[in-house]
């Protein structure tokens, strides 16, 4: 955790979520903005602890290794998986908590190794929200099946964060959890905060522009990194949990403004998820965004 | 992905954000406090037809001490009243009966099967510890002590959870002792003695070899597997095997001594082996439909007493509206009997070794029928209803029934009816 005196405000960073995190505080003394820093790396961490798919010690843990029976959970984990359960009505089952276990076969390190079709399709019978009976607060996960809360995470991280720490100061802050961040409002002199974007071809820090944003979030869904290359296509890694296969003509990403990072995140990835159509989709929701093919 | 009213995408997401995060706010200061104790608390109403009732209040606690650890805590307590059969056989005279120190008599009208009275209380108590190990394994410890007026319990377990093969696979290996006193009432018979032979003890209440009381103690290890097959499909497989040592008899039970006429002339306390060694294959698989799921669960124990037992057991948990649940329970257990049961002992035989005329340890067949019904109470709350009606059955009418015995039921049926309400809450 590191906290530096930047031109009229301090900027905190830590690391969570397998991102790097920071939080911008118009805040006069370090001390303020210290207490700030540590409130939002205790909700991140406490966030990720929850409801990582990398530890056997959480929630998630204990519904995926279920084995069919009900599980009864708390109201934060029912909230969000009530929020799934509505993403995936909105995103006419695209948007999928259950796809997860797709990552057994596609790998996406930049090399050939694209699954057989068989591998694929052995995964699908594990695959679909529909399987799963969600009665708040118990769940029945389907032996064998697994649920990640990956796709909503980080967004809703930065959005709790944001929450937290809107209540504790009127000073202006600027949230970014590994580019999916959020503004509580302008800066005090009158301007927005500027937030330069990545540009996800290049593999280096190379920027593709900048955003400017007063009040409100900004996510971004895809990364170029992760693909695979076969016989001249490419393989993006957003996948179709209906077939299990790469949404085709997906972008390589999409960046949405909107008010809230879960908001922003979740058209993002629909946007992924519409393929050839991801631009028509944005256009059609009348909200800003970002698109790089 | 057509779409048909567009823009309501956002406008839903948006709705949707804002209840989570709206609610996930409000209940932000709660975060530290999420579900720390979980109590279920039950009555347990069991009563054999003319013969035992026990009334058993529950109090179950478990409170989180940590992400995915818990400590659990059991508190029972039993009242128990009634008649249990003592051995002997009904007879065409009242029959008398006198404790081994002498101190104690009932009498039995005749043709009646011999009933023992009795009434005790039991208290028990124990403490399990829960917690992962590493990211694959948990273990679970645990202390358990029980006492009632004439026998008391201390036992320790232990028991180890594995997974493997992407957590579709789990090994479950267990181990568990208990050291157990006997202390009988009106003192510990001597195997195999006449009742008109027993000795009356002046100071009443003491063993007949001085002794207050008498030891077993009892070990037991499992060994499972449990196997998730397919999305809908998990199978377990269990061994276990315990070895009991020490005092295994009971002091309450006669064997009655007959002549050649059926006649009751006397009665022998029994006698059993002072170890026992016994083994069980325990095969249970469970099917989730799209909201119901069924267990079946099939077991094979066998003893080096002799007995065999083959149990059948059925589950199905229907889900009805609302979180509430209908659960019929079906279960059928047949046993053979130990080498040493008889229905009696014929007095021109000789006196054998072991003996022993408990119902429990023929040939029995047990049927269950059973009915669950839960019903959710707020939002962290369930109440259920839980009523069977058991039938333990033998043959009454054995074919190498003697004389007179054969004009009575040596083996009545008996029904016994269980009710059982729990609340489950959390706080």
């Amino acid at each position: 955790m590191t906290l530096l005196r930047r031109a009229g405000y301090w900027e905190g960073t830590f690391e969570a979520m397998a991102s790097p995190c920071s939080v911008l505080a118009e805040v006069a003394s370090a001390a303020e903005a210290r207490r700030l820093l540590d409130l939002a790396r205790v909700e991140a961490l406490r966030i990720e602890a929850k409801f990582s798919r990398y530890r056997q010690d959480n929630i998630l843990h204990r519904i995926n290794s279920s084995g069919g029976q009900p599980i009864e959970v708390d109201d934060e984990t029912a909230q969000l998986l009530d929020y799934a359960a509505h993403c995936h009505t909105l995103s006419q089952g695209r948007f999928d908590i259950t796809s997860g276990i797709l990552r057994r076969v596609w790998r996406f390190d930049g090399s050939d190794r694209v699954p057989s079709a068989d591998a694929v399709a052995a995964l699908l019978p594990w695959i679909g929200w529909d399987k799963v009976t969600w009665r708040r607060p118990h769940i029945t996960l389907p032996a064998g099946m697994e649920i990640d809360l990956g796709g909503i995470g980080k967004e809703y991280a930065v959005d709790r964060c944001a929450l937290l720490l809107a209540a504790e100061t009127r000073a202006s802050l600027l949230i970014n959890f590994g580019g999916d961040l959020f503004s509580t409002g302008a800066r005090a002199d009158g301007h927005s905060w500027r937030v330069g974007l990545d540009d996800p071809s290049a593999t280096g820090s190379a920027s593709a522009g900048e955003i400017e944003i007063r009040r409100g979030a900004v996510a971004t869904s895809g990364d170029a990194r992760r693909y695979l290359l076969k016989d001249g296509i490419r393989y993006v890694h957003i996948l179709d949990p209906h077939t299990g296969w790469p949404v085709p003509g997906a972008p390589h990403s999409v960046t949405v403004v909107a008010g809230s990072c879960l908001e922003a995140g979740m058209l993002a990835t629909f946007a992924m998820l519409m393929g050839h159509d991801a631009e028509k989709f944005l256009l059609d929701q009348h909200v800003t965004h970002h698109v790089i093919r | 992905m057509q779409l048909n009213d567009k823009a309501s995408i956002r406008r839903a997401l948006a709705a949707a954000t804002c209840t989570l995060l709206g609610s996930a706010s409000q209940t932000s200061h709660a975060e530290g406090s999420d579900e720390k104790w979980r109590v279920d608390t039950s009555v347990l109403y069991y009563s054999e037809q003319d013969r035992v009732t026990v009334v058993e209040p529950v109090v179950f606690l478990r409170k989180t001490t940590g992400e995915d650890s818990f400590v659990n805590f059991r508190l029972i307590y039993d009242t128990m009243s009634g008649a249990s059969a003592n051995g002997a056989t009904p007879t065409n005279k009242p029959q008398t009966f006198t404790s081994a120190s002498g101190t104690s008599t009932y009498t039995t009208p005749a043709g009646k099967t011999p009933l023992h009275d009795f009434s005790d209380q039991r208290v028990a108590v124990a403490v399990e510890w829960d917690k992962p190990v590493d990211h694959l394994s948990r273990a679970i410890y645990g202390i358990n002590a029980s006492t009632e007026n004439d026998y008391r319990s201390i036992g320790l377990s232990a028991t180890r959870l594995r997974d493997f093969n992407d957590k579709l696979t789990t090994l479950t290996l267990g181990i568990a002792g208990s050291y157990d006193s006997v202390m009988p009432i009106g003192g510990a018979p001597i195997p195999m003695q006449l009742m008109s032979a027993a000795v009356p003890s002046p100071a009443g209440g003491e063993g007949d070899e001085g002794e207050g009381g008498k030891t077993k103690l009892v070990a037991d290890a499992i060994v499972g597997i449990t196997q998730v097959l397919t999305r809908r499909a998990l199978t377990q497989f269990n061994y276990s095997i315990g070895y009991s040592s020490g005092y295994l008899t009971d002091p309450y039970k006669v064997v009655s001594v007959i002549d050649a006429t059926g006649a009751t002339l006397d009665y022998r306390f029994e006698s059993r082996p002072d170890i026992r060694l016994r083994q069980s294959l325990y095969w249970k698989t469970a099917y989730h439909f799209d909201h119901d799921v069924m267990h079946f669960a099939y077991r094979y124990y066998w003893d080096d007493w002799g007995i065999h037992a083959h149990t059948a057991d059925l589950h199905y948990r229907m889900e009805l509206w609302k979180g509430a649940y209908l659960q019929p329970h079906l279960r059928y257990s047949t046993q053979t009997a130990a080498n040493f049961y008889t229905y009696s002992l014929l007095n021109t035989s000789p006196v054998p070794t072991y003996a022993s005329a408990d119902y429990r340890l023929g040939d029995l067949t047990t049927t269950t029928y059973g009915l669950k019904l839960g019903i959710p109470v707020g939002r962290t709350s369930e109440l259920n209803l839980r009523v069977e009606s058991i039938t333990q059955s033998g043959n009454g009418y054995p074919a190498d029934a003697i004389g007179i015995q054969k004009n009575y039921d040596l083996f009545p049926t008996i029904n016994t009816t269980v009710v059982q309400i729990t609340y489950t809450g959390r706080f």
